[in-house]
């Protein structure tokens, strides 16, 4: 999976970004006084968990929204603008303006945006809006008609997604 | 007045007649009414009947690295890094290493850095550790503040939200290696 795109300085950031590589490699992303280091992986539970709103209330990036980074929840997490870098989440809502550049683990996966990248999970589905590069690591995977997709799609056992502590290096 | 009655009738009926292309086409609706039923009954996730602008960092998750948004943000749970929005709101029990920069940016929560922002409200269960630079504060009691707060923001180094990221860039990080080095020699 290429990751085309420099990014360097996108924002109008003060601190210049590390290129995403070199996060999802070693996390020696120290740049500046903004010391960035790669958070450790957080799987998801396989099983769905007796979900409470009230504990693990769903985060919204709106469509006004860019990300840089690591972004890490138990719950649920609903994009409509852009992310780059690596999510975990239980549950992946990427929204039909959504687009999101790097690799996502999470239980459950809707894309109906753009992704480049990589997905780590037991459900994708891929609703007739989405565009999607890369690989799909999946259990169970569902693809709307319309749904413009430009990837591997490897099946993996559930075992595979309860022991993945590190990602697998991406391939060219 | 009679005139004018008769003026009102007939732009009444000029209403009509405007308005009556658009009454033919509700004609339309049984058919996709019809249609509906076949549909899904779920509605797709991606497509929620508003896009929202605001966005909610709820308090399970934690981003590291750097947020922007040309619209609010409301933080509630933690951030490594700096946040960059129109109005920017640090709940209770949320945490932020970084700088939050914004128009306005209302504390409840902590904030380890800075804030640069021109209206600036502690509220008594803020922690602020670090210096808030602002034009305009206030500050509830309760809250604890340990840092400079200057009423600087939009003179000297203080950035606006929106800048062209070049000369900001020099400012700070980026040029800052070269700099150093050509101070050494």
């Amino acid at each position: 999976m290429a990751v085309p795109v420099n990014f360097r300085n996108r924002l109008a950031g003060h601190r210049r970004c590390v290129h995403y590589r070199q996060w999802a490699g070693g996390g020696s992303g120290t740049d500046g006084p903004f010391i960035m280091t790669t958070p450790p992986l957080r799987t998801f539970r396989t099983t769905p968990r007796d979900r409470t709103d009230a504990e693990f209330p769903a985060s919204v990036l709106g469509t006004a929204f860019t990300a840089e980074g690591f972004l890490d929840t138990d719950g649920d997490l609903h994009i409509h603008g852009r992310v780059i870098g690596r999510v975990c989440a239980d549950r992946l809502v990427l929204g039909s303006g959504g687009y999101l550049e790097g690799d996502v683990i999470a239980r459950d996966v809707h894309i109906g945006g753009r992704l480049t990248g990589r997905i780590f999970a037991l459900n994708v589905t891929l609703e007739s809006s989405a565009d999607v590069t890369g690989r799909i690591f999946h259990h169970e995977v569902t693809v709307e008609k319309g749904a413009r997709v430009d990837a591997r799609m490897p099946w993996r056992p559930p075992s595979y997604f309860e022991t993945l502590v590190q990602l697998p290096e991406p391939r060219q | 007045m009679s005139m004018f009655t008769r003026n009102e009738k007939a732009s009444d009926t000029n209403t009509d007649e405007t308005v009556r292309p658009p009454r033919e086409t509700p004609a339309a609706p049984p058919a996709p009414a019809a249609a509906r039923p076949a549909q899904p009954v779920a509605q797709p996730l991606s497509r929620p009947s508003q896009a929202p602008g605001v966005s909610v960092i709820s308090k399970s998750l934690k981003i590291t690295g750097q947020l922007e948004s040309t619209e609010d943000i409301r933080i509630d749970g933690e951030v490594e890094g700096d946040v960059r929005g129109v109005s920017v709101t640090v709940g209770n029990g949320a945490k932020v290493k970084g700088t939050v920069y914004g128009n306005a940016v209302e504390l409840a929560g902590t904030i380890e850095g800075k804030i640069e922002a021109e209206k600036v409200v502690l509220t008594s269960t803020a922690h602020m550790s670090g210096d808030v630079l602002h034009r305009d504060i206030r500050i509830e009691s309760g809250a604890f503040i340990d840092g400079h707060c200057r009423p600087g923001y939009g003179k000297s180094e203080a950035k606006p939200v929106y800048s062209a990221p070049k000369p900001v860039a020099t400012s700070m990080g980026l040029a800052a290696k070269p700099s150093d080095a050509a101070l050494k020699t």
